[in-house]
């Protein structure tokens, strides 16, 4: 009974000042919806480079042949330069462990054929890897069916495929792809398996065959496109140093220009992935401390119009104690309002916010920005704040107003 | 029921200490209306917040009903004030966004009385001061009269042993000035005892007895008779 009129008392108050609470209100409900909002932004950019870094192993080095821009040793400018089965040996030497691997021959488009139960030939155009078992790890893909490439697949060069889903989609349909032959540029195929790649769309319109198969089937030599090296749990120091000596070893070999960019390329994801990470540690760290200004300003601008109201109503509480109100009792009332103030003004604005990030969620898909979303531990540690900042700016001048004597407050001017 | 004794009570303003109080005897039997006059700074102000254990006196002896009034905690002072003393000020004091009603039951709040019960006292008591029709208007819609009449009624809400009224007719004209000492009169006339602060030789005069300050004094042989 007691309680339940207490709150009455305290609603009654609050409602009876409605710029005073209006003014509270929006100051602390825009805090908590800036704070909130700039946090779920900051989560959607975050998202978005994790997107990014999805595709491919982060922790690896990827090492491609290209054309030289600078005559060297003798060769002109201009010049391709492959990498070849025996480059393999000497950049394993540069490496500080024995890493996994992987080779990849590229094409861009190969004809797919499958000739389905009715003797209906379904076709289409899809890009070709040949790897080695290794790959499935390093690209990131999720086997979904089947098996993917293995050892005896390269040693024996067996002419078997693993699809994607696209493929499946598009030429299978709801039959199953794992056993079924096709034709590869004219050459049948076992298809063993099925997979998925977060990464981009081509990613998943890709035909995996083993390494040596390819080789021997589109290539007339020993070359090959790229091979992408496993930096297993090195440290970001330790494998920039590591694809520095592979770049070296490489250009020496195919006599590249130390100068020349594009001859041969070594990329090192670790490297890339460290200094995203940095940049948006960074952003991070400054949307919590614009967050957190702005909540800090909310709090202020709360903090001074409820001074301004216990000020105001210094008259209204020697009236009380007249009238037999405790000191706690006129302590706990205006601590009551600041504090209810508070928890209604924040959840609002909190709503809004989560309203907010909840509708614009959908339509963020912007390739550095997807999926913001509202850190609820943010949320709540706001409200906290706010209710604490409430706590304490209704208290001090609640308490410096109750030290008054009725007396002062009651005389007339 | 009021029974002072020497009570002395001094202000210090920076380094300088004023005496506004320097022992005053008084005495108010229950069932009486007494005023206290004075010049301004007589001390009278001061006097009538010690007698509503507003404020602490220095020295001296202060009975209310019978017990000793020294050394009151602040909790207890509240206590005694819910209990015993009912408030009436020159500038009304009711609090402006609480109605009629709301302002004569904010006492009952302080006693916990239950919500209902405090309502219906309320009305009860807005009728016995004649503004029932006017217990859900807020103060700003109301008259000076009705004003310090709403806080009559809540200065009766508690059922206090006395009543303090502090220039209860300063802020209004002459007729309601007579309108609010007739319903004082009335309410004495039932039994309540009454202190009156006030300036006006007229208001004095409408009371039983007329209490002089002069100096921080009671002025002595100064009584105008019943």
């Amino acid at each position: 009974m007691w309680e339940r009129d207490s709150w009455i008392e305290v609603a009654h108050n609050v409602l009876a000042h409605p710029l005073r609470t209006a003014l509270t209100g929006v100051s602390v409900a825009l805090g908590i919806f800036i704070l909130v909002v700039m946090q779920g932004l900051g989560f959607g950019l975050q998202h978005g480079v994790e997107q990014q870094f999805a595709d491919d192993a982060v922790n690896s080095i990827w090492v491609e042949g290209g054309r030289t821009q600078m005559a060297y040793r003798g060769n002109q400018s201009n010049r391709p330069v492959k990498l070849n089965n025996g480059d393999i040996p000497g950049l394993a030497t540069q490496a500080d462990t024995v890493p996994a691997y992987s080779r990849r021959i590229r094409m861009w488009g190969a004809e797919v054929v499958w000739e389905n139960p009715d003797g209906e030939n379904q076709s289409g155009n899809f890009g070709l890897r040949g790897v080695d078992p290794a790959h499935i790890e390093l690209e990131r893909s999720n086997l979904l069916s089947g098996r993917f490439i293995n050892e005896r697949d390269v040693l024996e060069s067996r002419k078997v495929a693993v699809v994607g889903p696209n493929i499946v989609e598009e030429l299978f349909r709801s039959a199953e792809p794992v056993g079924a032959f096709v034709r590869i540029n004219g050459v049948l195929f076992q298809v063993v398996g099925t997979f998925e790649d977060p990464g981009s769309r081509w990613e998943n319109r890709v035909t995996y065959v083993p390494f040596s198969t390819a080789q021997s089937l589109f290539r007339s030599d020993d070359s090959f496109d790229q091979i992408i090296y496993s930096t297993g749990a090195m440290t970001t120091d330790a494998t920039v140093a590591q694809s520095g000596r592979m770049l070296g070893w490489l250009k020496d070999v195919k006599a590249v220009h130390p100068d020349d960019s594009r001859g041969v390329r070594v990329d090192n994801n670790n490297e890339e992935y460290a200094m995203y990470a940095s940049i948006f540690e960074g952003i991070r760290l400054f949307i919590w401390g614009i967050g957190l200004m702005t909540l800090l300003a909310g709090a202020v601008g709360v903090a001074n119009i409820l001074a301004i109201g216990v000020k105001e109503r210094t008259k209204e509480i020697g009236v009380r104690k007249a009238l037999g109100a405790t000191n706690g009792s006129i302590v706990s009332l205006v601590v009551m309002e600041s504090t209810v103030l508070m928890l209604v003004s924040g959840s609002l604005g909190l709503m809004l916010a989560v309203g907010l990030l909840t509708t614009v969620a959908p339509m963020a898909n912007h390739e550095y920005f997807q999926n913001p979303q509202v850190d609820h531990r943010i949320a709540l540690f706001a409200l906290m704040v706010l209710v604490l900042v409430g706590l304490a700016s209704g208290l001090g001048p609640a308490l410096r107003a109750v030290a008054i004597r009725p007396v002062e407050a009651l005389r007339d001017e | 029921m009021i029974h002072l004794q020497g009570i002395t009570k001094s202000y210090t303003t920076g380094a300088q200490s004023l005496q506004v109080l320097k022992g005053v005897d008084l005495r108010v039997d229950a069932g009486e209306l007494v005023a206290i006059m004075g010049s301004s700074g007589s001390g009278k102000s001061t006097l009538l917040n010690i007698l509503g254990l507003l404020d602490a006196y220095d020295g001296g002896q202060y009975q209310l009903d019978g017990r000793d009034m020294a050394g009151l905690s602040e909790r207890r002072a509240a206590e005694m004030r819910r209990e015993m003393l009912g408030f009436v000020f020159q500038s009304f004091n009711l609090i402006n966004f609480k109605s009629a009603a709301e302002n004569v039951s904010l006492p009952l709040y302080y006693q916990q009385v239950p919500r209902k019960e405090r309502t219906r006292r309320a009305h009860e008591l807005l009728d016995r001061v004649g503004l029932l029709d006017w217990a859900d208007h807020l103060p700003s819609q109301l008259s000076g009269g009705q004003k310090q009449r709403v806080a009559i009624a809540r200065a009766l809400a508690a059922k206090p042993r006395v009543i303090l009224a502090d220039e209860p007719t300063g802020a209004l004209d002459s007729s309601t000035s007579e309108d609010v000492m007739v319903l004082l009169k009335e309410l004495n006339a039932e039994g309540m005892t009454m202190v009156v602060v006030t300036h006006e030789n007229e208001i004095a005069r409408a009371c039983g007895r007329t209490i002089r300050l002069r100096d921080g004094l009671v002025e002595t042989g100064m009584d105008v008779g019943a």
